[in-house]
C-alpha cells in the first residue's frame, strides 16, 4: 500500500475531530453512498489513536488512588497471570473495542473492569446469565445493607 | 476460539524465567533495517486494532536503535505470538509529523517504535 500524502492525513485529523461527540454532525444510519473512503478510514480507526485529532484541554487534577481501581489493577493482572489474556489484549480490549463513546466517556479504570468483566464472557468462564444474576444479588445485598 | 482449544498459559510458560520480550531472542530472522537507515512509514489499513500512531503514516525518519524482536501488537492482540518482527526505533523531526509546528523549534525531535512491518526504506 503507498503511503498516505500528509496533506490527506491532516484532513483526515479534521474529519475525525468532527465525528467526536464534542462536535457533532448528523450521520445516523446513512445510506451507503454517505461513506467514500475518506468517512469509512475516520470511522473504523482505532479510538485510542488521538494524537493530532482537534480537542479541547483536559483539566488534570491530583486525585488519591481509589481502592476499588487497585482492586480493579489487581483482577486484571490476575487474569493475565492465569493465561487469559496479555496486556496487549487487554488494552486492545479497554482501549477499542469499548467504542468510541465509551473510550473518551468513562474513566481510566472504568474501562479497565468492564473489559475484565467482557473477558471472562467472552472467553467462557462464566456465561452471561450467570454475571447478570451475580450483580443482580450484590446490588440487592448491598440496597439493603444501605437502607438499615 | 474458545478456551478448550488454545493453551492460554503458553505466553507465561514461554517468558517463564526468561522475560518478554528475551523469550522471543532470535525468533525473527534477519532485520531489514539498521540504525541510521531513513524510513518511511507505511499506511497498512488500521481496522480493529494498532499501536502504529496515524499521525506517524507517511513520514520520513531515521532509525536510532534495532529494539527487540516480538510479536506486533496486531497479533498479540488476539494472543498470537507465532510471527515475531524486529522492531525499531524511529526519530521525526517533529516538523515533518506538524506542519504547524513552530519554526523557532526545528531542532525538536519525537522519537517512538514501530514493528516492522510498518516501515519502507525511504
Amino acid at each position: 500500500m503507498p503511503s498516505p500524502s500528509r496533506s490527506a492525513l491532516m484532513r483526515h485529523f479534521d474529519l475525525v475531530g468532527q465525528l467526536q461527540p464534542a462536535y457533532h454532525q448528523p450521520q445516523h444510519a446513512p445510506y451507503p453512498d454517505a461513506i467514500d473512503h475518506a468517512k469509512y478510514r475516520a470511522l473504523l480507526r482505532s479510538s485510542h489513536d488521538v494524537g493530532g485529532e482537534p480537542d479541547v484541554p483536559i483539566e488534570w487534577e491530583e486525585k488519591e488512588e481509589e481502592q476499588w481501581e487497585a482492586n480493579t489493577f489487581a483482577t486484571c493482572e490476575c487474569l493475565a497471570w492465569r493465561g487469559v489474556w496479555s496486556a496487549e489484549e487487554r488494552r486492545r480490549r479497554q482501549n477499542v473495542d469499548v467504542g468510541e463513546t465509551q473510550y473518551l466517556a468513562l474513566p481510566y479504570y472504568g474501562r479497565w473492569l468492564l473489559s475484565a468483566a467482557r473477558i471472562i464472557v467472552d472467553k467462557q468462564y462464566v456465561t452471561l446469565t450467570e454475571l447478570v444474576n451475580k450483580i443482580d444479588e450484590v446490588k440487592s445485598r448491598y440496597e439493603q445493607k444501605s437502607a438499615r | 476460539m474458545s478456551k478448550n482449544q488454545h493453551d492460554r498459559a503458553h505466553h507465561a510458560k514461554k517468558a517463564s524465567g526468561v522475560g518478554d520480550p528475551q523469550c522471543f531472542r532470535g525468533e525473527a530472522g534477519q532485520a531489514k533495517f539498521k540504525n541510521g537507515d531513513k524510513v518511511r512509514i507505511r499506511d497498512l489499513p488500521d481496522i480493529f486494532y494498532t499501536r502504529c500512531q496515524v499521525y506517524t503514516r507517511g513520514a520520513v525518519g531515521r532509525i536510532t536503535k534495532v529494539v527487540y524482536e516480538s510479536p506486533a501488537a496486531e497479533d498479540e492482540a488476539w494472543d498470537n505470538t507465532d510471527h515475531p518482527e524486529w522492531f525499531y526505533s524511529v526519530v521525526f523531526r517533529q516538523h515533518e509529523l506538524w506542519p504547524d509546528y513552530p519554526a523557532s523549534y526545528k531542532n525538536d525531535t519525537l522519537e517512538t517504535e514501530f514493528s516492522e512491518r510498518w516501515l519502507e526504506q525511504a
